[in-house]
């Protein structure tokens, strides 16, 4: 481990009020704030969008606000604000990381993004009025009592960051719709994210960055059953290096399962624990039954999740922040936390619904039963990748940004077969299969669309008169 | 000791490999570099910084990987942290000023680096906080 010695952890200072937090990256942002100062990321860039706002809806707000049926249009442009900077502050760093030389990852996710904007609405509403307002609460609320559930940061905020704000941002990158356009169904998408976020944390804020990034949901007393299980591991020993070789590995199939995207992990935390340590609880989704390539990880029998618990020594690794981003990813000053896990904890859950009664705890000495079945999966399924063509790929990752960001909702609303059988969920729209042709033109997936992503030029506001009711009428 | 190349360092450690740079262009080279039983003499430089095209590199236990792209922050860095291997991410040549940038950099970029340190043997120096260093061994 690198030197720490002399080092203090100082990162509880990041929770004071009048701290603005360390800066994890030179670039800043300034999208919709032309003329003003740049964003900056982290706790300030929070700041400054929450002092950028119109409206009071990136404050914290009441159950009554999440369960109200529309946003102004203030509020809904604070949100495209808000999302836009956040989406920057968490994807721009890695959005550096260029082409795959595997799955043609941008390709995907640009046919995804305008897909969702297009087909998700009705089959969001859908699924708001088979449970109601209150039962898409309740959907968020679930994960207060559960390890190795979809229904998580990077998917509850992949509704509104993904489904409305690169959707919108690409379609009209593309110039197939207009600002004013859609807007009856972006009040849809952003409601249904509200909701189970707010359901989710129960603070009044939707999103961790909004909390100095902390996604402290899970309820005390279903915690301490989780540090139960802990056992003490000793950095640089063999059963340390035991339980990180089995993290990592976990991992590695849980970004492979799902195309190489973030929604294969789900970190949770930071929990500072009565010792002063803190719990990082990770999901890694290493078996998707929705996904066909999935059957190679059947084969070795593995897992819907397993669930990790990190007790982290900030001490140890003379912490000076610590983020928990709303693509439940953790990430540290100093970054290298691995040599600080001092203990840890592994579950296995069967399937998405296997209840939390039947979640079973693994021995960290009994991992050399799990690990050869995860890297054989892991080698299998690459193989099966690298013989796919390209076409396959590109729509088999667009599927999962599509159907993967809202099914564990659906899949708790009860309205997952609903939305495949009569809304033909699965079925790719004709507007987005032509796209297909057109997105590899002239750049359009590679540098038009990040561009104006990242940048955040791409997401122009409502007009300020503009109709609340209003969906796309015209095609001009 | 000739400092052959910098980027962005994954994470901080005090693991310094050394081997003789693989240039890794498509996912046969990976698998045939794995059959070959030789992974771990090797430091591996590859494009992207994406995890899907290393897979079964970091999986078999690759002992360091430099890249022309991606950052900490990409799935790679992620990894490579995970997995407690050296990364440098964003490589440049110290004798060259062309740089990485996202839609603003053409073949010949990649084509200097990878013709430049593939075959040479090479240390990686991962202790900075910030900056990954390929050194001549």
């Amino acid at each position: 481990m690198t030197s720490t010695e002399g080092k203090r952890a100082n990162y509880k200072q990041r929770y004071e009020p009048d701290d603005n937090g360390l800066r994890f990256q030179d670039l800043v942002y300034t999208g919709n704030f032309v003329g003003q100062d740049p964003v900056p990321d982290g706790i300030l860039g929070d700041k400054v969008l929450k002092e950028r706002a119109k409206s009071k809806v990136l404050e914290r707000v009441s159950k009554e606000d999440a369960l109200r049926d529309q946003f102004t249009i203030d509020e809904l442009n604070d949100l495209n604000n808000y999302l836009a900077w956040n989406i920057w502050d968490v994807l721009v760093m890695r959005a550096t990381e260029g082409v795959s030389g595997m799955i043609p990852r941008q390709e995907y996710e640009i046919l995804a993004f305008m897909h969702e904007f297009y087909r998700w609405p009705e089959i969001l509403r859908m699924t708001t009025d088979a449970v109601g307002a209150q039962g898409i609460l309740d959907i968020g609320a679930t994960a207060r009592r559960e390890i190795g559930t979809k229904v998580n940061c990077v998917h509850d905020w992949c509704i509104g960051a993904v489904g409305f704000g690169m959707g919108r941002c690409g379609l009209l990158a593309l110039e197939v719709i207009e600002a004013d356009d859609y807007i009856e169904e972006s009040n849809e998408i952003l409601k249904f994210m509200q909701r189970v976020l707010w359901g989710k944390r129960q603070d009044g804020y939707i999103l961790n960055s909004q909390d100095r990034y902390r996604c402290q949901i899970h309820e005390p007393d279903f915690l301490q059953t989780i540090v139960d299980q802990v056992e003490p591991l000793e950095p640089g020993s063999p059963k340390h290096d035991q339980f990180t070789q089995f993290n990592a590995s976990a991992e590695l199939l849980a970004f492979l399962d799902h195309y190489d995207c973030r929604l294969g992990l789900g970190d949770t935390g930071p929990y500072e624990l009565p010792d002063g340590k803190l719990l990082i609880l990770r999901d890694l989704f290493v078996n998707e039954e929705a996904y066909h390539w999935s059957d190679v990880c059947d084969d070795e029998g593995l897992p819907h999740a397993y669930s990790l618990a990190l007790i982290i020594d900030p001490e140890l690794l003379a912490l000076q922040e610590i983020r928990v981003n709303d693509i439940s990813t953790t990430f540290t000053r100093p970054k290298n936390y691995i040599q600080a896990i001092v203990g840890g904890a592994v579950f296995s859950r069967e399937k998405w619904n296997t209840p939390m009664g039947e979640v079973a705890p693994i021995k960290i000495a009994d991992l050399g039963e799990h690990l050869p079945k995860v890297q054989t999966a892991t080698l299998k399924l690459y193989s099966k990748t690298a013989r796919m063509n390209r076409r396959d790929l590109i729509w088999n990752g667009q599927y999962v940004y599509y159907v993967d960001m809202i099914l564990p909702h659906l899949r708790l609303a009860g309205t997952y077969e609903k939305a495949c059988e009569e809304y033909k969920l699965w079925e790719i729209d004709q507007r987005v299969a032509n796209y297909y042709y057109d997105i590899t033109k002239r750049g359009f997936a590679q540098e038009t669309v990040p561009q104006k992503i990242f940048s955040g030029a791409g997401y122009l506001p409502f007009s300020d008169g503009a109709d609340l009711r209003r969906s796309k009428y015209r095609w001009l | 000791m000739e400092i052959l190349a910098e980027g962005y360092n994954a994470f901080e450690t005090d693991k310094s490999p050394s081997g003789v740079v693989k240039y890794l262009d498509k996912p046969q080279d990976v698998i045939k570099l794995i059959q070959s039983g030789k992974l771990k003499e090797h430091i591996l430089l590859v494009r992207g910084g994406t995890t899907t095209f290393l897979t079964p590199a970091l999986s078999m236990g690759a002992i360091g990987v430099i890249t022309m792209s991606g950052a900490p922050e990409s799935h790679l860095g992620i990894l490579s942290r995970e997995f407690q291997m050296p990364c440098v991410m964003t490589a440049y040549l110290t004798t060259s000023d062309s740089r990485y940038e996202v839609g603003n950099v053409d073949e010949k970029h990649f084509r200097e680096i990878a013709e430049t340190l593939d075959g040479r043997t090479v240390r990686l120096d991962c202790t900075d906080s910030t900056v990954g260093r390929v050194i001549e061994a």
